[in-house]
């Protein structure tokens, strides 16, 4: 991995002069801090602020930087993830830059009231003057600073790389970083402003991209795609394709070739112990369990039947010994002895006797048939029943008309319920007969009589899983995936209709002339309006009805047939789960093909992620054009020293690529050289410090009183000499 | 703190020594946030002050679009992609993507198509 933090405090920070510059390379990804001479910075952290609540206290604390995520446990990181100062390339939060400076200037050992020492610090390529200003004013008044430089970290790079012969004088540097890409052309040593040219994307836009592809691949893992996970993903096996569509082919076949191309990641997974079918003891046991249980209630309920009958009994008895001794007692008595027994009148001690002489029947279970009785023996003697019903009106008192109203109802229901006996016992006979017919047909040809009844079966199967069908998602027979959302999913057929009549009907105002009700059938609409029911459920009843019976009688003739399992909701006992396929180590492996040169290969055409800019290679090219001298020579000259530096610059192939891009856009003949920067991640602070080393760097800085005086003007206008 | 935290030093103290003005005293808590002028409002200041056209500055060295014709990739698989879905706009390489495509929910359809900048976007 190439980056890497240093975050150990210094202890030597006492020991450098206040003439020794610090120098900062201050990259939108890492930040790098150390003394100006030294070949590698003393402290490195990314470039990112969390201000996590801490869970025992409550208190919000600053962990700026990257570190043991175990230690993070403590914290409550929901409310805020990580935030940078950066605004593409450019610092604009300057409140999270002093969080990222102090925390810098603790690590590298500062004491004393003040830093003291001249800073060199990176920015971007033509940073706004408000973000320099404002970063100047915080090295001022903030940390108190001797002296403040800026430069670019490209150049610094390129220079450093100068020096140590990878590239020349004159060339052009391109340097894909972190959000943004840029490409300077170098003309006598120096950077030529006028002639670069910057594409906002870089690393970032190839992590986020890759990170969004695999958590749609793979959404079940999509958790384990932290960014630090995919960064880390991407610089391991990320490259850079010669030819994407050539590439792309190669998977697109498959093959030898592309199986040794692709990469996969194994997941942690553990097989889960396979559940074993319950063997027949334990099966047996179960039931003998169930069966014990059944046989336990079943007691219970008929103690408590006896114990009611048992009961009733006594209440019976009571109420007879009661009756007896109501008859001996003397008419007079018989008020005081009444009000002992807490009954009011005879008739109530009757009352009670019939009612406890019925509950007693049924509890013993034999009281239908004997209330049948009496219904049978109530209508033979509907006259007797019914004396006033044939009696007229005028002839009868209110009262006894009230008594008449209500025995002709007695009588219309009583009538009622005979017709319904009636009619059940018809329909009985039909189903013998049915029955009986069936049976005739099917000894007659029992083969022939088999096959109909299977169609037929088939054919019930059919229409009642069609109208299933049909109310669960409308006239879509595609049942699976429709791609339209809203409404139309949730709603049937005949619901839709309603729906759209009810918005025509709601929308249709004033076109023209109101027609409506010329005609009887425009009314017809307020019929299908009017109700949200489905008017085939009495017909879907029917046809179910039959198939319950066809299968039933097929099971009975047919041994080797087996009716389809109902997904009816209506028995959710039956209906079995689908089986679960049991999870693989496959299931838990992230393979990536295509992903390991798509995701770069933004670089080239950002115009794959949204972004309508010119890629790496053209970009070259709109330099070369941008220079405002138009001079073969020195173009040729540019050409022949390309150098790369920046964190993107280290994907595999990128070289190759890059020569063969610029290529494409030259002249044919052009001389191209394509080098990498020695390290393309530390060069830039390496250069830095080189610069910072220099006897003539206190030249190039400018201090407290400059700033003030000179004015923001001059500051826009402020650029350093590279070359001392 | 736990004593692991406060060994790595993990939680940047609110006291400098070498600051002149102390974090707190900046940015006092209760305070209303101070609000940064973000990227697109500085570089509106930087337009406003009317530098001259020939000068480099941040929003002119930006490049222009890309002269090469536009490659067109399947969304889902990265292949090259010679067609198009018209019902999700989305960009497929054969018949079986086709079938992945017609699958999904719309929701990862809008997730492929903001991969660039194409999805739908509700405001």
């Amino acid at each position: 991995m190439p980056f890497i933090s240093k975050i150990q405090r210094q202890t030597d920070y006492n020991r450098f002069p206040p003439s020794t510059p610090i120098v900062i390379d201050n990259g939108a990804s890492y930040f790098r801090i150390g003394w100006a001479g030294e070949t590698e910075p003393r402290v490195i952290f990314r470039n990112i602020v969390q201000r996590p609540r801490h869970k025992s206290t409550g208190e919000t604390v600053t962990i700026v930087g990257d570190h043991d995520p175990a230690l993070l446990k403590y914290f409550d990181c929901t409310r805020s993830g990580p935030r940078s100062a950066f605004d593409s390339n450019v610092v604009f939060q300057f409140e999270i830059m002093e969080y990222i400076l102090d925390f810098a200037f603790d690590r590298l050992g500062a004491t004393g009231s003040r830093i003291d020492h001249p800073i060199l610090i990176t920015e971007c390529v033509c940073n706004p003057v408000h973000s320099r200003s404002k970063m100047a004013e915080l090295l001022f008044e903030t940390y108190g600073a001797r002296s403040v430089a800026f430069g670019v970290d490209a150049v610094f790079s390129y220079k450093y790389n100068q020096l140590h012969g990878i590239c020349e004088k004159d060339g052009l540097a391109i340097c894909p970083g972190f959000t943004t890409t840029h490409v300077i052309p170098f003309v006598d040593g120096e950077p030529v402003y006028k002639g670069c040219c910057r594409t906002n994307i870089g690393g970032y836009h190839i992590t986020d991209y890759l990170k969004q592809l695999l958590s749609l691949k793979y959404p079940h893992h999509m958790a384990r795609f932290t960014w630090e996970k995919v960064e880390d993903l991407k610089m391991e096996h990320c490259y850079i394709a010669p030819d994407y569509a050539l590439e792309a082919q190669l998977f697109q076949k498959g093959g030898k070739e592309a199986e040794d191309k692709t990469r996969c990641w194994q997941l942690p997974w553990v097989q889960l112990p396979t559940e074993e079918p319950p063997s027949e003891e334990e099966i047996a046991r179960k039931a003998a369990i169930r069966e014990r249980q059944g046989q336990r209630l079943r007691e219970m309920a008929e103690a408590k039947r006896s114990s009611r009958i048992n009961e009733l009994e006594n209440q019976l008895h009571e109420l007879e010994f009661l009756l007896q001794q109501l008859g001996q007692v003397q008419k007079e008595d018989i008020l005081s002895f009444l009000s002992e027994t807490g009954y009011a009148s005879k008739q109530e001690i009757e009352l009670t006797l019939t009612k406890v002489t019925q509950s007693l029947r049924k509890a013993k279970g034999e009281s239908k048939p004997e209330q049948a009785e009496n219904e049978e023996k109530a209508d033979s003697c509907t006259s007797d029943k019914y004396p006033l019903i044939n009696v007229p009106d005028n002839m009868l008192t209110s009262e006894q008309l009230k008594e008449k109203k209500r025995q002709i109802f007695l009588k219309t229901t009583s009538e009622g319920r005979q017709r319904a006996k009636q009619k059940r016992v018809e329909e009985e006979l039909e189903r013998v007969r049915k029955t009986q017919q069936d049976e005739e047909r099917r000894l007659e040809n029992p083969q022939l009589y088999l096959e109909q009844m299977h169609t037929k079966y088939k054919e019930l199967c059919e229409k009642v899983e069609l109208r299933k069908r049909l109310k669960t998602n409308g006239g879509h027979t595609n049942g699976s995936n429709s791609g339209g959302v809203g409404r139309g999913e949730r709603l049937n057929a005949a619901q839709r209709e309603r729906m759209r009549l009810l918005t025509t009907a709601a929308f249709d105002r004033g076109k023209g002339e109101d027609t409506f009700g010329a005609k009887d059938e425009d009314w017809q609409l307020y019929k299908l309006m009017g109700k949200d029911n489905d008017d085939d459920d009495d017909e879907a009843d029917e046809d179910e009805a039959e198939l319950v019976r066809v299968s039933s009688r097929l099971q009975e003739i047919d041994p080797t047939f087996v009716p389809k399992p109902e997904p009816t909701a209506s028995q959710p006992a039956t209906t079995e789960v689908p089986h679960v396929r049991p999870l693989t180590n496959e299931d838990f492996q992230i393979v990536l093909g295509v992903e390991r040169f798509r995701c770069p290969e933004i670089l080239f055409h950002p115009n794959l992620v949204g972004i309508d800019q010119v890629g790496l290679d053209e970009m070259t090219g709109v330099s070369i054009r941008r220079l405002p001298s138009k001079d073969k020579a020195l173009e040729n000259r540019l050409t022949s020293s390309v150098f790369m530096t920046g964190g993107c610059s280290l994907f595999p192939g990128i070289n190759e690529r890059l020569e063969a891009g610029i290529r494409m856009l030259r002249p044919c003949g052009s001389p191209i050289k394509v080098a990498r920067a020695l390290d393309p991640v530390l060069d830039a602070w390496r250069g830095a410090s080189l610069y910072a080393a220099n006897t003539r760097f206190h030249q190039q800085t400018f201090s407290r009183s400059d700033y003030y005086e000179k004015g923001e003007d001059w500051l826009r206008r402020y650029q350093v000499r590279y070359t001392l | 703190m736990e004593a692991e935290v406060i060994k790595a030093e993990l939680v940047l103290p609110t006291h400098m020594s070498f600051k002149r003005i102390q974090m707190y005293e900046k940015y006092p808590k209760g305070q209303s946030k101070v609000r940064w002028k973000q990227l697109k409002q500085i570089l509106q200041a930087e337009i406003c002050q009317n530098y001259s056209p020939d000068e480099p500055n941040y929003v002119n060295i930006d490049s222009p679009p890309s002269m090469q014709p536009c490659k067109r990739i399947c969304d889902i698989t990265g292949f090259e992609a010679p067609y198009h879905d018209p019902r999700t706009n989305l960009r497929y390489a054969n018949t079986d993507v086709f079938k992945l495509v017609r699958s999904l929910p719309n929701e990862y359809v809008q997730r492929y198509l903001a991969l660039r900048k194409a999805a739908v976007v509700l405001r």
